[in-house]
């Protein structure tokens, strides 16, 4: 029961958020065009048009989800991540590599591996400005920002020059063995079933940070770290681990990508994933379960616009003018609220 | 009705905030001219009352009369018009400006109606300046000053309005010894030239310093009026709770015997990055049932001292016993295994953590002793639970499991902590500056906590810059000065001139 309310305060901000934003949009968009009502249809239900669309919406946010649920774990621990782009490509490029090099291993051993080896790059690039920032108290953003650029350009080498799929176009790798691509979700065949993982992982998240002893401590170390290092939490310790989930998840969303849905590592798979996911996160307040949503209606928005675009005059980027906007509604909530206490 | 001499005068003044009632019915009169005391716990409605009189809240009832006109105050620029200035216990300056800059800050001195005129500036607040004796630079960044100077110009702002009315809220919270008696010969400075003074606090020592008269209000009402010459301070303070105070400490006469030495430091030395020694060869011993103060001027150690027991620090030389183990290497949560409390010296620092809630705060480090986990998962029932019988048990006002602790009072806040170290019944209780920004209430329930804690055998090292503390509670004093430990007195030898004298860094053939 209590869960429950729980779960209702950590939608209910950026339910009403987004719901005043989509009404002053479309008084935006009565403005541009002289078919507002055709416009807001696609750009909100015409992911629901047909089984496809809607599995490319699925596809769309399990990497932002995914990313974004991660990203709760390093904020609650006081961490302020912008790796997420880093991450996700290291655990792509590894999911790939390892699929293309081991491809001759029967899948039930393979499919692990890829999995964990995707995890694995992910969480090694969260602890190195991890261990950086508690060591030597380095700063994480610098870190993570620099490592974004390091990992870009060296999965660009790769797929360039080392598993280049050289009868395709573009700069994409060969292709994973077909044995280990997820299969779809029951009835939406064109939806990778990582969104799945990423459903449990929201829960999952919720009950580590707020129903488990490392989950406290985590949240104190991120909260008031002196305090939580006067009561004998190893503070060093949860920063470091966060940042290990953190990263873990990004890497995770990579694999899932590979697995799912692109089956290669493709150069310019990400559309700023990993910088929307910290948006995600920051709207949903660094709640794992809200997380989830905001990165779903975020996906409806990127994919919507899309379908906006072709069938009527109003230009794509409408969405970052949207994303804007409720950017700026959740953050006037928290100062209303501020103000009545 | 009304008395002409009156410069301000409320009659049943309520505020509610939603279904909170922040102040029932407050009468208050001030005549012109005179310091008049507002007096309090925290919590009791001071500040409420004092944004009302200013404009930020409006009150839900009764009535204001400034000079015999009933008034209606809006906003600050009303107050301000009026003649009301507010000295806000946090200051209002702009640190990159200069002192005239702040005073005119708005509102410069204009020359042909256009650009700021500041010689003019300048010379306006330095004739105000000298008016009132404030021995400032007119000239200097606000980020130059000290504290207490920076409240001289807050002060100044005020007058510079024109304030005939001057309300100070808690002046001394922020200050130093010195610098509140400093603020005191200010007050009359300014009672001299006919300011009338509003003076928020809930120190006794100064009401009795200050003021002319003092009104105590209690629950959000106003509970009485008194002329300060004809009471006590036990007199303000038995209408400021409602009932006696009782801040006796150890009964010197009782014949008492200690256990063995819980705590035992040697030869413990810590020093800066500079070299400076911050700690000098600290030896000392805790005894089991036994109260050891540490007495001592501000910096002078003490926060080094309490984070070296705790294990927050490390040290360079010497040693720390506990329980007869060399515990001088171990880690915070070792040490507390073993059975080590500590209280630190600021709470909003160290203490709590102000976002989290007050279930989180007192079970931070009692899950499995409290029998909050279920299978390895939190039990959020059992985490009410537990937290709603330390809310009972240590009477935190105010307060459910789920409140942010940082929602709290300063009193109630170190309560929780208090209760989050005790509960795992400490061998010993290392506490720091255990009522500083504490009220009398509070205080006293701390001190009751403390002393019962040596009787049931704890050793307590109290570690305090307020000397009536250190001996009311105290078994033995020991002096800090300059890292160093200059004596060990038993509280028996020790007077108030001796230790004074040994803090201020006296040699140790004073005592």
């Amino acid at each position: 029961m209590t869960a429950f309310n729980d779960f209702l305060r950590a939608v209910r901000a950026p339910l009403g958020a987004i719901t005043l934003t989509l009404l002053l949009g479309f008084l935006l968009v009565m403005m541009i065009t002289d078919q507002p009502v055709l416009a807001y249809r696609d750009l909100l239900l015409a992911n629901f048009d047909s089984w496809s669309n809607f599995g490319l919406f699925l596809n769309r946010a399990m990497p932002l989800a995914l990313i974004a649920i991660g990203i709760t774990f390093a904020f609650r621990a006081g961490v302020f991540n912008v790796g997420g782009e880093g991450q996700l490509f290291a655990g792509a490029i590894t999911t790939t590599m390892l699929g293309v090099a081991l491809a001759g291993l029967p899948p039930v051993l393979l499919f692990p591996i890829v999995i964990i080896g995707g995890i694995a790059a992910g969480a090694f690039l969260g602890w190195i400005p991890g261990v950086l920032k508690v060591k030597l108290g380095v700063d994480e953003v610098v870190v993570t920002l620099m490592l974004n650029t390091i990992v870009l350009l060296f999965t660009s080498y790769l797929v360039n020059q080392v598993i280049r799929d050289t009868a395709a176009y573009g700069a994409v790798s060969q292709l994973v063995p077909k044995e280990i691509w997820l299969p779809s979700l029951p009835g939406v065949p064109k939806a990778s079933s990582g969104i799945l993982a990423a459903v449990v992982l929201a829960v999952v998240s919720w009950v580590v940070l707020f129903r488990t002893k490392w989950g406290a401590e985590l949240r104190a170390a991120g909260t008031n770290l002196r305090y939580a290092e006067a009561i004998g939490i190893a503070a060093g310790r949860r920063v470091i681990g966060a940042m290990l989930v953190a990263g873990g998840c990004a890497g995770l969303a990579g694999a899932l990508y590979v697995l799912g849905i692109g089956h290669r590592f493709e150069q310019n798979f990400s559309p700023d994933y990993g910088l929307v996911a910290l948006t995600c996160a920051l709207l949903a307040r660094i709640h794992p379960i809200g997380a989830l949503f905001t990165a779903l209606f975020y996906a409806l928005m990127l994919n919507g616009a899309a379908y906006m675009q072709i069938s009527t005059d109003v230009p794509r980027s409408l969405v970052d003018l949207l994303t804007g906007l409720l950017v700026l509604l959740m953050t006037a909530r928290v100062v209303i609220s501020r103000r009545k206490a | 009705m009304t008395d002409p001499q009156n410069i301000l005068e409320l009659s049943g003044i309520a505020k509610t905030f939603g279904d909170k009632v922040a102040l029932k019915s407050i009468d208050l009169a001030v005549r012109r001219g005179e310091v008049h005391v507002i007096c309090g716990e925290n919590g009791a409605g001071k500040s409420t009352l004092m944004n009302i009189l200013v404009g930020i809240h409006k009150p839900s009832g009764g009535q204001i009369r400034f000079n015999g006109q009933q008034v209606q105050i809006s906003d600050p620029i009303a107050a301000s018009r009026l003649g009301i200035g507010m000295v806000h216990q946090h200051f209002t300056l702009v640190p990159s400006m200069s002192v005239a800059e702040n005073l005119f800050l708005g509102r410069h001195p204009k020359k042909f109606g256009l650009f700021s005129d500041r010689q003019a500036m300048v010379d306006r607040a330095r004739a105000l300046i000298e008016a009132y004796n404030f021995g400032l630079d007119p000239q200097a960044a606000i980020s130059s000053l000290s504290v207490g100077q920076r409240q001289r110009v807050e002060i100044l702002k005020a007058l510079a309005f024109d304030a005939e009315l001057l309300i100070l809220d808690e002046p001394t919270a922020v200050l130093t010894p010195p610098e509140v008696e400093e603020l005191l010969k200010i007050i009359a400075t300014l009672r001299e030239r006919g300011r009338t003074v509003l003076f928020i606090t809930h120190k006794l020592r100064e009401v009795k310093a200050v003021s002319d008269r003092v009104t105590v209000i209690r629950h959000g009402e106003s509970v009485s009026i008194h002329n300060t010459a004809d009471v006590s301070e036990a007199d303000i303070a038995r209408d400021m709770v409602g009932r006696d105070v009782f801040l006796v400490g150890r009964k010197g006469d009782v014949e008492r015997s200690f256990g063995d030495a819980v705590l035992k430091l040697n030869g413990v030395t810590r020093t800066n990055a500079a070299g400076r020694r911050l700690l000098d060869a600290v030896s000392l011993e805790v005894r089991a049932g036994e109260v050891l103060g540490i007495a001592g001027v501000d910096g002078n150690g003490q926060t080094e001292l309490a984070e070296v027991i705790a294990g927050l620090s490390t040290m360079q030389a010497g040693n720390i016993w506990f329980d007869g183990a060399d515990i001088s290497d171990m880690t915070v949560a070792e040490r507390q295994a073993l059975g080590l409390g500590f209280v630190p010296e600021d709470r909003l620092d160290r203490g709590i953590s102000k976002t989290m809630s007050v279930a989180e705060n007192v079970a931070a480090t009692n899950y499995e002793r409290a029998n909050i986990l279920r299978r390895g998962f939190v039990s959020s029932a059992r985490l009410a639970e537990f937290a709603a019988e330390k809310i009972k048990e240590f009477d935190v006002r105010g307060a459910k499991p789920k409140t942010p602790i940082g929602t709290l009072s300063g009193g109630n806040m170190q309560k929780v902590v208090i209760a989050r170290e005790l509960e795992r019944e400490p061998r010993l209780l290392l506490v720091s500056q255990p009522t500083r920004g504490l009220d009398i209430g509070a205080s006293e329930f701390v001190y009751d906590r403390i002393l019962a804690s040596a009787n049931a055998g704890r050793g307590v090292l109290l570690i305090s810059s307020e000397l009536s503390e250190i001996f009311a509670l105290s078994d033995r004093i020991a002096v800090i000065y300059s890292g160093r430990i200059m004596a060990i007195l038993d509280r028996a030898d020790a007077d108030e001139v001796t230790v004074g004298a040994l803090m201020n860094g006296a040699g140790k053939e004073a005592a």
